[in-house]
């Protein structure tokens, strides 16, 4: 019923595409609009970021011609050795803001990258929309809130993290993103633990990283905060560590019943899980944020690869019936299994977002080519877009209006990713 | 110190079983590193060069072992046999001839020619060995951390209370325990290990006397990688990941041993890396692991203070 009124609606906006072609008379073609695509494309984050990417050309092609302008994608590789690189994602923003037909960023993926994009994009009032950032510092002064249990909210500046006012010298908010934050991503793994896998007692580790210790910090809080224990919290420079097994160990003698890593799988997230075994048993709860949520995480993971439960800050645009009809497009245009990730849809509704803007800016604008400064203002006003995530409106700070985590764990043979909850945060 | 004894005994005395395990770990890790700081020490103690490119040697032995036990046919969790020890064990030697090829390679190539040109001319050759490494094993394998197979055996005999000792734990410490006495007695009793520390001592007489120069220097990096080499395979069959930038920190760990033992010191570099693996063990264990590096080196600089030629003395060239 739903998914009949989509493709009604889908074909009307077809024909009405179709109809401003012709009614254009002889300037079928007024120029090019790029859209600029900032993601880690080689080496260890390849499979986040090329997913990532095919979700955006998926959704440029399917656009069209938009007013008469022709969309195209440009995109750039922000990382080095393999690895995201926010000195090469600030150099790709600056390259982005010298092509005068670049009017709107998709991308970064890596929060740390985000940090240091998003001045750049600020001072030239380039909309930057982000499928996958969820460090809470990049919208909102709060690093840590009372709701968590802190005693009065610890901002981002208390931490030793800038504040979103310091990222943004011109005052006026240009960066965006579909993925909700990590004081959501943290404790609501914390949630899960206590509710449903009944853990009270946990060691809690981390990468160091911006990412990685954020949401071992909210995650601790929250689990505090229901009542858990943290029998141990060690923040490991994971590029000199080989050994986790003391670390293990230790928690494992001052009776862990798990484990929770903030970070990724490069930083090692999974040779941990990988080392707990002969210490923990097979299936112990390993718990992480969507850093974890990856294939080369259950390979890292090996014979231990079962049992790892990962938070992702967004919705599976699976499990939602009205976007069955977008994914089974895509997967037609992209058919290898690797082309499709946990971010291809939150991509595909952060172009589609984009390129609504530009539409209505261009319709502002009286057909002409319209100014990044109203493309921007444009994405500022999305309310209730409705794509493969749902419907997504932004607040003032440029956070997404849906606040809904999803569980994943690793199980079966061979071991694979399974969605085994999302936990809607938008009601409480 | 005191502080950090204060807050380390009684820790200890509560959990001895909790102590003992770390004790385990930090004698396993140990030895790796010490395997590691062999050749840096070695090659310093001949040419007073520190060959950066030597962590990335044994990164090497690591991922040319890897195809190489594809091509033998050798599958994860296939049974334990004699078979699959031998295999390894050619495996291992056809690992430590290629890499011994390629460090003398490097050797002929970067080091060689800059012998007699300033300290730092090879010194920055080095470094830029180093990064290629680097650089041909990232092109080859990728960034990713790349699963080693699990080939040792997964026993563990108690040590009472809930400690245990792995024979995985006790292998990498007995290989590493019979790599220091092999190459310290042919150091020190075959014709090629006198040419050695004759070379070392005094280049030119060594010359006079009849010992060809070159030939020495190369077989000093032949032996130096043939170390690397079985570091790198027992490194994979131990923590079963591997990656191409693992040799950078590992490397900086094993020269940091290498020093601190007394640089050109094969017995001292062994204690080095034994004494960095329990230090790295016990902090991880007891403290937190960004602290590691902090004891470490404070260690080391009181260890240097007062005995500048590390712990058992260096062995290099008088000048």
């Amino acid at each position: 019923m739903r998914l009949s009124k989509l493709l009604a609606g889908l074909a009307v906006a077809s024909v009405a595409l179709a109809a401003c072609g012709t009614s254009g008379g002889g300037t079928a073609n007024k120029g090019t609009i790029k859209i600029g695509v900032d993601l880690p494309e080689s080496g260890a984050e390849a499979s986040d970021g090329i997913p990532t990417l095919n979700g955006v050309k998926y959704a440029v092609q399917t656009a069209g011609t938009v007013e008469g302008f022709t969309i195209e994608v440009s995109n750039l590789d922000d990382s080095v050795n393999g690895v995201h690189d926010p000195q090469k994602g600030a150099q790709n923003l600056q390259q982005f803001v010298n092509d005068s037909k670049v009017l709107g960023v998709v991308g970064p993926f890596n929060s740390s990258v985000a940090r240091a994009e998003i001045p750049i994009s600020n001072r030239a009032h380039l909309a930057q929309i982000s499928p996958a950032n969820t460090n809470q510092c990049l919208t909102k002064n709060i690093y840590i809130p009372t709701t968590l249990g802190a005693p009065k909210d610890i901002t981002c500046k208390d931490a030793g993290i800038l504040a979103p006012a310091d990222l943004r010298p011109t005052g006026i908010n240009n960066y965006f993103r579909v993925a909700t934050t990590d004081d959501l991503q943290g404790p609501a793994m914390a949630d899960y633990a206590v509710d449903v896998l009944k853990v009270t007692k946990l060691g809690v580790a981390s990468d160091n990283e911006v990412y990685g210790k954020g949401i071992a910090d909210t995650f601790s809080a929250e689990f505090k905060n229901k009542g858990g224990t943290v029998v141990l919290r060690n923040d490991f420079d994971t590029k000199s560590t080989n050994d986790f097994r003391g670390f293990l160990q230790s928690a494992k003698s001052k009776g862990a019943q798990g484990i929770y890593f903030g970070g990724t799988d490069s930083n090692k997230g999974c040779v941990v899980r990988s080392q707990a075994s002969g210490i923990f048993a097979v299936d112990t709860p390993y718990m992480g944020g969507d850093g974890l949520q990856t294939s080369q995480c259950l390979k890292d993971a090996g014979q231990m690869a079962s049992g790892i439960y990962a938070a992702v800050a967004a919705p599976n645009a699976e499990q939602i019936p009205e976007s069955a009809s977008i994914i089974s497009g895509f997967k037609t245009a992209f058919s290898k299994k690797d082309d499709f990730g946990a971010y291809t849809m939150p991509a595909y509704d952060c172009a589609k977002i984009l390129i609504a803007a530009i539409k209505r800016a261009i319709q502002a604008n009286n057909g002409n080519m319209p100014s990044r400064e109203q493309v921007r203002a444009e994405v500022a006003k999305t309310s209730d877009f409705v794509g493969a995530l749902g419907k997504t409106s932004f607040d003032a700070n440029g956070d997404t209006s849906q606040k809904i985590i999803s569980i994943y764990q690793a199980k079966g043979t061979p071991v694979d990713w399974v969605w085994v909850k999302q936990i809607n945060y938008a009601a409480k | 110190m005191a502080i950090l004894l204060v807050l380390f005994i009684p820790r200890a005395a509560n959990d001895p079983s909790f102590f003992v395990q770390i004790l385990v770990y930090g004698l396993a890790n140990g030895a790796i590193y010490a395997l590691i700081a062999l050749g840096y020490t070695m090659v310093y103690g001949i040419i007073e060069l520190i060959n950066f490119a030597h962590g990335d040697v044994f990164t090497l032995g690591a991922f040319v072992s890897l195809p190489l036990i594809g091509a033998f046919g050798l599958t994860e969790g296939q049974s334990a046999s004699l078979g699959l020890y031998a295999a390894l064990l050619v495996i291992a030697i056809i690992v430590m001839l290629i890499l011994g090829g390629v460090n003398v390679l490097i050797e002929r190539i970067a080091y060689r020619p800059l012998r007699h040109a300033p300290r730092l001319a090879p010194l920055i050759t080095a470094v830029g060995m180093s990064f290629i490494l680097e650089g041909l094993m990232y092109i080859w394998r990728g960034a990713n951390n790349i699963h080693y197979p699990d080939f040792l055996p997964a026993g563990r005999i108690s040590l009472g209370g809930s400690a245990s000792i792995g024979y995985k734990d006790l292998i990498v410490i007995a290989l590493a325990v019979v790599f220091v006495i092999v190459l310290t007695t042919f150091i020190n009793r075959s014709k090629l290990g006198k040419a050695m520390r004759a070379t070392a001592q005094d280049q030119d007489a060594a010359q006079l006397m009849g010992i060809d120069i070159n030939r020495t220097i190369a077989a000093t990096f032949f032996i130096g990688a043939i170390l690397a080499g079985a570091g790198g395979i027992i490194f994979g069959l131990y923590f079963n990941t591997v990656r191409f930038d693992l040799g950078f920190q590992a490397g900086l760990f094993a020269f940091t041993a290498a020093v601190f033992g007394g640089i050109g010191n094969i017995q001292g570099a062994a204690i080095g890396g034994l004494f960095i693996g329990l230090v790295k063990a016990y902090s991880d264990g007891y403290f937190t692991s960004q602290l590691t590096d902090v004891w470490i080196f404070s260690i080391l600089i009181l260890v240097l203070v007062f005995r500048p030629t590390g712990l058992l003395g260096m062995r290099v060239p008088e000048k």
